[in-house]
């Protein structure tokens, strides 16, 4: 009894953790998965949503859960002018050329942050830190990792309506069906792409500013992510904006389980052997054919 | 390259062969080894990045692999150049694993699965501390036992004249060709009979055999070495970008590539100190904004618009000569 109790708070705890996962996997499904710009800062993204949102806290005290939203908002304007002013302009439009900028872009980021807030670990305190919330007398889930499942669970479903729904959504999945027939028809492609990088960065931002309360930070702290967000969207099928969503949440049940099994140690490596299995068994990832 | 320019390149490696002559100590041939050992890195990057096409960045298993051969295998009573050649052997074998599931596909996708190959060596060594040493790192033993810092630098000189003289030979001959038919168009390649998968192999066979032996020098002079830095992407990225900085598929690219960036990166150590990151971060921002084919490539295209520009020039002003 106790070995299936234990599975089940892993598979929860995993929900949990999987439901940032997913918005994270969210913004690299938009800039990877439909724009199919290779963004290898998403991490970086990540963690710069983490100092703003810390900053905004140490300086002003705003409760990290409502200081993500200024954090998210500067991000996406950080986006929006690194695909205005860089990766519009790069002469030669390669995947491997956009690799090369947005590693160029993480180590500026890295680097400057680590000038600014040095290399030290920092952590806030939160009175919501130490709550617990229990079920039965066997489950106990951390109430910040609740919190922030609900805020993932809404903003994720806001990103999916924007992306399915509006004007920019829409055109932005046009541009991806069709990049030489959307202008015909009126699209501004970049602003529209713009747009489009900004959220998916904001994206990453905001799940850096609900990870803030629960983990320490420090200027590397968004490396292990980028490639996650990798493993995310490949899992869940290129383009595809729920299936993103899914694979968040199977990738943070899988990591649980596999900390709880194997040790903390193997579930990054897990991760890895599972996106080499998708791509070589089933490119079009595991949930849904390839859309786009 | 012409029969005189290969004789020019022959002297400036006879020339390196002779530089521990005048630099005696021991960082600034440290400093060189560093640079010719990228150099030579390059150049097998270059022989899978360059000519074929599939950009890599999962070459840390190999240098990983030539590295920790060189660690593990002479405590267990293998001689130490054998365990040079394991090295290789376990670089290939990688390389037959690695290639046999990544070439199949294509663009970014081959990119991250090269990626998650290096990671996951590197997550596993980093997790059996029994057989690596895990995360605390493990002694390697040194291949030469006295004027250690001149015999590694001319160890590395002579890989990279090795490498140049494997380039040179692959830019001429018909494998070469194949190799650059796959980068221009895989699907043509394969029509007009050239065996794809097995020519992408045997690139990657040779550039995982470079590698390695580039790795098992680097743990064998550090003396130590940890999963976080020989298997790391840092690794990769670096011995992509000393590629792609100089310009991939040209045979001299690679080496300038690595002289500028391991000297500038030194520099920017000793100048910039803890920005030294940031300055290298701008200096690939500004590569793929503005020198998008290497340096080498950027000085090629110029020289052939040039010269081109002179043509177009010669003949009005011929008619002019004419007229009066």
């Amino acid at each position: 009894m106790d070995a299936f109790f234990s599975a089940l708070q892993a598979i929860l705890n995993g929900l949990l953790t999987g439901a940032l996962y997913a918005l994270i996997g969210m913004g690299m499904a938009l800039i990877f998965g439909v724009m199919r710009i290779v963004n290898f800062a998403h991490g970086t993204f990540l963690m710069l949503g983490m100092y703003a949102t810390y900053f905004i806290f140490v300086k002003t005290g705003l409760n990290p859960y409502f200081g993500f939203i200024l954090a998210s908002g500067f991000l996406f304007c950080l986006g929006y002018l690194v695909y205005r002013v860089l990766l519009r302009h790069m002469p030669v439009q390669s995947d491997f050329m956009q690799i090369l900028l947005t590693l160029g872009l993480a180590l500026i980021f890295t680097d400057a942050i680590q000038l600014t807030f040095g290399a030290d670990y920092h952590q806030i305190n939160l009175p919501l830190l130490a709550k617990n919330v229990h079920l039965g007398s066997h489950i106990s889930l951390n109430a910040p990792w609740l919190v922030s499942f609900a805020l993932a669970v809404v903003l994720g479903s806001g990103m999916y309506w924007f992306v399915m729904h509006t004007m920019i959504g829409r055109a932005a999945r046009a541009i991806a069906q069709n990049p030489y027939a959307s202008p015909l028809v009126g699209i501004n492609v970049h602003r529209v792409q713009a747009v489009s990088f900004g959220l998916g960065v904001a994206g990453a931002g905001i799940a850096g500013g609900l990870l803030l309360p629960v983990f320490y930070i420090y200027p590397t702290v968004g490396d292990q992510f980028t490639l996650k967000a990798f493993v995310i969207v490949v899992l869940g099928g290129m383009g595809s904006i729920q299936g993103a969503a899914v694979a968040g949440l199977v990738l943070g049940v899988v990591e649980n389980l596999t900390s709880l099994y194997w040790g903390n140690e193997w579930a990054l490596a897990v991760d890895f052997v599972i996106f080499l299995l998708v791509l070589s068994l089933r490119p079009s990832g595991i949930f849904g054919s390839q859309r786009v | 390259m012409k029969r005189s320019e290969l004789v020019i390149a022959a002297f400036c490696f006879a020339a390196c062969l002779l530089v521990p002559l005048v630099v005696r100590a021991d960082y600034n041939l440290q400093v060189l080894f560093r640079v010719f050992l990228f150099a030579a890195m390059g150049l097998a990057w270059n022989l899978v990045g360059g000519y074929t096409g599939q950009l890599s960045l999962g070459h840390a298993a190999y240098f990983g692999a030539g590295a920790y051969a060189m660690a593990l295998l002479p405590p267990l009573g293998v001689p130490i150049w054998l365990a040079l050649v394991m090295g290789i052997v376990a670089a290939v074998a990688f390389a037959a694993l690695i290639g046999g599931v990544s070439f199949r596909l294509r663009g970014p996708y081959f990119v991250l699965a090269t990626i998650a190959f290096a990671e996951v060596l590197r997550l596993v060594a980093k997790n059996l501390p029994n057989v690596t040493g895990g995360d605390v790192g493990t002694q390697v033993p040194s291949l030469f036992t006295h004027a250690i810092s001149r015999s590694f630098y001319l160890a590395a000189v002579v890989l990279t004249a090795a490498a140049f003289g494997i380039t040179v030979w692959v830019s001429r001959s018909k494998f070469g060709y194949y190799l650059m038919a796959i980068r221009e168009d895989e699907d043509t390649a394969l029509s007009v009979g050239v065996n794809t998968a097995r020519v992408k192999l045997e690139a990657l066979f040779l550039s995982a055999a470079i590698t390695a032996l580039g790795g098992a020098l680097y743990g064998s002079l550090f003396l130590f070495i940890v999963p976080d830095q020989v298997l790391s992407l840092d690794i990769s990225n670096e011995i992509a970008i000393v590629a792609m900085l100089g310009g991939a598929g040209t045979v001299l690219g690679p080496i300038l590539g690595a002289v500028v960036l391991e000297t500038a990166s030194e520099i920017f150590k000793s100048v910039f100190h803890e920005a030294h990151l940031l300055i290298y971060g701008l200096l690939l921002v500004v590569v793929v904004m503005f020198l998008p084919e290497g340096i080498v490539g950027t000085v090629n295209s110029w020289l052939r618009r040039r010269r081109a520009a002179l043509a177009a020039g010669a003949r009005p002003q011929a008619r002019r000569v004419s007229t009066p």
